[in-house]
């Protein structure tokens, strides 16, 4: 049994981050100052139940799961953190998109990528988006910190599915214009191709070194992802519209029943106000009020239903990466 | 929409932050509902879409659910394209040594025969809609008499006699490609029913 050992954090400043931060750039975080996350319990019931001590309790409680999962364990001869497995077994469906088309890109198949490469890929890259973008409300709404490092490789994901997904338009699609008129010719594709322009330097800062180098302006520049996100919501309208048609729009075949599930557009809207609503400053907010009350029971009920709501949308997403994904990789692309 | 507190009922009042999650949480709560109602007519919707569609059930190569009509003859083309190819080239080698080279031209077709005979596995293993189903059970009939009479021609022992039979194989060969426009015609109209 190998034994488990707790290593001293080198540095808690992102717990303070979180609890401390203003709830957006320019908004107001709660004015009074919590105590440290570290402060132990007993201080907590010596100064009675307010507000204050259940911010305190509520810390302690939801730093125990950061805690555990920086717990070491043996594998192999070697000390892996469980956080480090749980980062990759939660990271290893991102690169599946490019797996798709794997077969394809190795056997040169141009009819398959002309075909499905903009579902696989682009879907892909629209998964990859939203687990990016899902990080921040998981964080706002667990106060667990663990799970923050997939938020980049999501987004090196995402650039590399879109850029991919471009490159292979730009090659194989039949509109006319040449390369520019492949990736640029109609008024959803130039959408398209603005998000790879934003996605390139965006993808390229997101290291230490890109960090350092732009200091204050990292952070702002990173924001570009939401231009991304606004731009993908422009692309799929101008792709299918607000409609649906039996079928005719998404990986719904027709008669296949279910034609609004399958309408991109809808999937997105329905992703997105979950993905937007825990963004809000006042949201964020009342959440944080109502976890210094120790009333998170509340935010659970109240957020349920939105959730509910993500989870449908990014169903019928995963459903169509599925399904397109799998077409391409036996090369046998579906064109529906 | 500000905040506003209530300091005798001893918690504060509905914030801005409280009032936006609130609506948003009854306008998620509703059209997830509306979801599940629009979800128990999926089936019903089906059935409506497969007959309003072109579709024939359970015809897809691909596992699909339905088969359209453009799928089949996507199908149909794709299978017939590389066997039609092949016995063109065939041909084409048999006519350029049928004169002086007996082990080339028998070669020749024998390669034809080959390739028939897998057309016509190949056509046996199509899935024909009931309506075609008997048209496509001639073409394979006439490409099985083809193939059969190629066979033949193939062990011949000299050109004189191997020419001897061109003139029934152009039958033969005009009689599948009869067959093949049928075939053709049936694959390229709408399903029955649609």
């Amino acid at each position: 049994m190998p034994r488990n050992t707790v290593r001293p954090q080198p540095d808690q400043s992102w717990a303070q981050d979180y609890y401390y931060q203003p709830a957006s750039p320019g908004g107001t975080w709660p004015a009074t100052p919590a105590a440290p996350p570290t402060s132990p319990p007993r201080a907590a019931k010596q100064a009675g139940k307010t507000a204050a001590d259940h911010q305190t309790q509520r810390r302690t409680a939801k730093s125990r799961v950061d805690e555990w999962m920086e717990v070491d364990f043996k594998f192999g001869g070697s000390r892996i953190k469980r956080k480090a497995v749980a980062l990759v077994l939660l990271g290893l469906p991102a690169p599946v998109p490019l797996f798709f088309m794997l077969p394809a890109l190795l056997t040169l198949n141009s009819n398959t990528f002309a075909v499905s490469v903009d579902d696989t890929l682009g879907t892909g890259a629209e998964v990859c988006l939203f687990l990016c973008l899902l990080v921040t409300p998981m964080v706002t709404l667990t106060g667990q910190h663990w799970f923050v490092p997939l938020r980049r490789w999501y987004g090196i994901m995402m650039a590399a599915c879109s850029v991919g997904d471009a490159v292979a338009a730009s090659i194989t699609d039949d509109f006319a214009g040449g390369v520019f008129g492949r990736v640029a010719g109609h008024v959803f594709e130039l959408m398209g191709f603005f998000m790879v322009m934003l996605v390139i330097p965006i993808v390229c800062t997101s290291n230490p070194w890109a960090q350092r180098k732009l200091g204050k302006y990292w952070k702002r520049f990173q924001r570009l992802t939401y231009v991304i996100w606004g731009l993908l919501a422009c692309h799929l309208m101008l792709l299918e519209g607000f409609g649906f048609e039996s079928g005719s729009n998404g990986s719904g075949f027709a008669g296949d029943g279910d034609a609004i599930f399958h309408q991109r557009f809808y999937q997105y809207s329905a992703c997105s106000l979950f993905l937007l609503t825990l963004r809000l400053p006042p949201v964020k907010r009342w959440i944080v009020d109502r976890q210094k009350e120790g009333r998170m029971w509340l935010v659970w009920v109240t957020v349920a239903p939105i959730f509910a709501l993500f989870l449908l949308g990014f169903v019928f997403i995963l459903n169509e990466q599925i399904f397109k994904g799998i077409d391409s990789f036996t090369e046998h692309p579906s064109a529906e | 929409m500000t905040t506003e507190a209530y300091p005798d009922a001893g918690r504060p009042g509905m914030t801005s932050g409280g009032i936006i999650i609130t609506a948003v949480s009854c306008l998620s709560a509703l059209l997830v509902v509306a979801a599940l109602v629009y979800a128990t007519g999926i089936g019903q919707r089906h059935t409506a879409a497969l007959a309003a569609a072109d579709c024939e059930p359970n015809l897809s190569p691909s596992g699909q659910q339905c088969t359209t009509q453009p799928m089949m003859a996507a199908e149909y083309t794709a299978m017939l394209a590389p066997a039609s190819q092949q016995l063109t080239t065939d041909a084409a080698a048999y006519t350029a040594n049928e004169g002086d080279h007996l082990a080339v031209a028998e070669a020749a077709l024998t390669a034809e025969v080959a390739a028939e005979r897998a057309l016509g596995r190949s056509l046996a293993a199509f899935p024909f809609p009931p309506a075609i189903a008997p048209i496509a059970k001639g073409l394979i009939q006439a490409n099985q008499a083809r193939a059969a009479l190629t066979a033949e021609q193939a062990a011949s022992s000299s050109l004189t006699r191997l020419r001897s039979f061109n003139h029934q194989v152009q039958l033969a060969d005009a009689a599948v490609q009869t067959e093949m426009k049928l075939v053709r015609a049936a694959v390229d109209a709408p399903l029955p029913g649609a």
